[in-house]
């Protein structure tokens, strides 16, 4: 239902009417609670909400508004960042916080110290060191010199902003999977849909089984962060969607051919996300550590009962 | 809309004291073993560990108690597997008979057959084989070339040969695939039947051991010269044989065999890594261990859709295929990554884990639909064929 709506948005809205619109049906304020004016809802819906916005290659923040408005315990266009260097003193920041997304249209954003500390910031202030990434996605640099922070509740803003991350990257990887798909069927060489031969084939069951996988683990990951503590999940899942950029971006640009790997094309909308995602909120190298250390500190002993236990909690 | 389906699932209540009762069980019953055999432990036979786990009512645990099945669910069921396979537990002797041969019993099988069969699958007494493959019939089942002839008294008279017949020695009662009418050119399917074969008892079968690359001796080839079976050994309906077999094969691919055979090679390289582990170390136990949370979250899913009543072929797929492609990447990446200094002849456990699943990984892709067949059968989900 809430999947059905908002794909509906990213179809049929013009771009640069997407983020009005998206203000004005007050989607940021999904997972704040009824209490606070929002919808209540958890990361499940979250998935419904941003799979759709990978999958249309929606050029909005939208997940960062709604992960900011929920930290912030308001709704608005705000954003979000654990990319911080600087200092905190009596209440006030002096320093960067980088790659924000669209930190140039925000009037707020949350961001959390090495300290852990989780603060926002208004952003009226700060100097603007504008960047993108390769999809042209603004990543900005917000640079602050003695601004008074608000304090929030304690958060791990990385895992935040890595799951949120990992939902996109499966819509993505829908979309180009889709994409290719379709134009197997279009495209005609020696006389058939190029479909219809079985070297494409297999190469599209690959792609399609690296999508799958990916779903499934951000969804599962969702579902455990909806429920308590998620990092083995969320790890899990960013790094199952990193490894899947390889063979999803390399499957499809093989199949579409010069076309497209051309500006106009629709493909690198996908691809050029899926790059620039696979290292923002920690690449395959950072997750794999992560999880390598964990259970190499809890022992081949408890490997499997980890594992299993993890969903075994659900059941109690 | 996502391409394919894979909602998590939700384990009911109840799990996480069923998942204890079978690991007190393991604990008390498994016999010792070492770390190489419990790699791929559903290759691995023990008779006796077969009959105590029909004994504790873990072999057809999902069918009728008239049957001697316990009638629980699908899903406690998959949580036994699991914890067999995690465990390295010898369960080869009655796998085929509890995950298809009894279940295809169940759904196409007449009262005395059910009868005759099933109380003593479950009590771990009768093992089971599957009669598919044949020297010209891998991949193309549908050209299966032993022949059954009806004689005039309704017995049949069988002659042709099955290979790669796994345990076929020990084993009660093969499931074999016959042809009963011609091959017609314009429907190659049609024509076959399925018949419930006593191999021990009837005349006219010769069972060969073949021996696999590492001396192994589960592969089998049977031949059938003018063995006769009475007309009760005919399965189901004569001439659906082909749509008979493969939803008996739909059962068998996203389960956790699918993904687990290389856990103990795992478990071994994590024993060997401590705090200091150099940073490839790390990494690649990280990584497997996201690839193996992943296609547990896959094949719990597709387990969740069966029981839902939805047919997840397309899933079923996926997860065999991904699944077989992490069993057979782990001993590669182990191989590339662990000290220099370890050689595969060593007799230290993770070097003889090593070696053997090198040597026996090779078949994880080709057992029950081969990749390429797999890959075919996603290729025509997402409508390309």
């Amino acid at each position: 239902m809430l999947a059905e709506t908002v794909s509906r948005l990213f179809a049929e809205v013009e771009s640069d009417q997407l983020q009005p619109t998206i203000d004005e049906m007050g989607l940021a304020g999904l997972m704040l609670s009824e209490g606070q004016g929002g919808a209540g809802c958890g990361w499940e819906e979250l998935f419904e909400v941003l799979e759709p916005a990978g999958q249309y290659a929606a050029a909005v923040p939208l997940g960062e508004n709604i992960l900011a408005s929920q930290l912030l315990g308001k709704a608005g266009n705000f954003s979000l960042s654990p990319y911080v260097e600087g200092s905190l003193q009596e209440g006030k920041f002096s320093g960067e916080v980088r790659n924000i997304p669209w930190g140039r249209a925000v009037d707020t954003v949350v961001a959390q110290a090495a300290t852990g500390d989780v603060f926002s910031l208004d952003t009226s202030a700060a100097h603007c060191r504008e960047n993108h990434n390769l999809a042209d996605e603004p990543r900005d640099t917000l640079i602050f010199d003695r601004q008074a922070i608000g304090p929030l509740e304690s958060a791990d803003l990385l895992q935040y902003c890595a799951l949120m991350r990992s939902v996109q990257m499966a819509g993505a990887l829908e979309g180009a999977l889709q994409l290719t798909a379709a134009y197997t069927l279009e495209r005609h060489q020696f006389g058939r849909a190029i479909g219809k031969f079985q070297a494409v084939q297999q190469q599209l069951a690959v792609f399609a089984v690296e999508v799958a996988a990916v779903s499934c683990a951000v969804r599962a990951a969702c579902r455990a962060a909806t429920r308590g503590d998620a990092a083995f999940q969320i790890g899990a899942a960013k790094l199952r969607a990193n490894t899947a950029v390889e063979i999803a971006s390399r499957t499809a640009h093989q199949v579409h051919g010069a076309i497209g790997f051309t500006r106009e094309h629709q493909l690198r909308q996908f691809t050029q996300r899926l790059w620039s995602w696979r290292t923002e909120y920690g690449n395959d190298r950072y997750w794999s550590e992560f999880l390598g250390r964990r259970v190499i500190e809890r022992g081949a002993e408890h490997f499997w009962s980890d594992l299993t236990a993890r969903d075994d909690r659900v059941a109690g | 809309m996502p391409t394919f389906s894979f909602q998590p699932v939700d384990l009911p209540p109840g799990i996480p004291a069923f998942r204890q009762q079978i690991r007190q069980f393991l604990q008390r019953e498994m016999p010792d073993t070492s770390p190489e055999n419990k790699s791929n432990c559903w290759g691995v036979a023990d008779l006796a560990f077969s009959r105590k786990l029909g004994q504790q009512g873990y072999i057809g645990m999902t069918w009728p108690k008239a049957f001697g099945g316990g009638e629980r669910s699908a899903i406690e069921r998959y949580i036994l597997l699991e914890e067999l396979l995690a465990a390295g537990a010898p369960v080869g002797a009655h796998w085929i008979a509890d995950r298809q041969s009894g279940p295809a019993i169940l759904k196409y099988g007449t009262a005395e057959q059910q009868q005759k069969y099933l109380p003593a699958i479950t009590r771990g007494e009768l093992y089971c084989c599957i009669g598919m493959s044949e020297p010209g019939a891998g991949s193309d089942l549908a050209s299966v070339r032993t022949r059954g002839e009806q004689l005039a008294d309704g017995r049949w008279k069988l002659n042709g040969q099955k290979l790669w017949t796994t345990f076929a020695q020990h084993c009660d009662l093969m499931i074999a695939l016959v042809r009963t009418t011609p091959v017609d050119a314009n429907n190659r399917h049609a024509g076959l039947s399925q018949f419930l074969i006593d191999l021990k008892h009837t005349p006219g079968i010769t069972i060969r051991p073949i021996e696999d690359m590492v001396g192994g001796n589960h592969f089998n080839e049977v031949f059938f010269d003018d063995a006769i079976v009475e007309p009760d050994a005919l399965f189901g309906v004569e001439g659906e044989g082909w749509q008979q077999c493969t939803s008996e094969l739909s059962l068998e691919r996203s389960g956790p065999e699918r993904y687990l055979s290389s856990l103990a090679l795992y478990l071994e390289l994590l024993r060997a890594a401590g705090s200091d582990a150099e940073s490839t170390v790390v990494q690649a136990l990280g990584s497997i261990a996201t690839q193996l949370w992943t296609l547990r979250q896959m094949s719990l899913s597709v387990a969740g859709q069966l029981v839902d009543g939805q047919d997840p072929t397309l899933e079923a797929a996926c997860v065999k295929d991904l699944g077989n492609a992490l069993e057979q990447g782990i001993p590669h990446l182990v191989q590339r990554i662990v000290s220099s200094e370890l050689f595969l002849e060593d007799q230290s456990d993770l070097a003889r884990t090593l070696a053997l699943l090198l040597q026996t990984s090779p078949s994880f892709s080709l057992r029950g639909g081969t990749r390429e067949i797999l890959r075919g059968i996603i290729a025509r989900g997402l409508g390309l064929r």
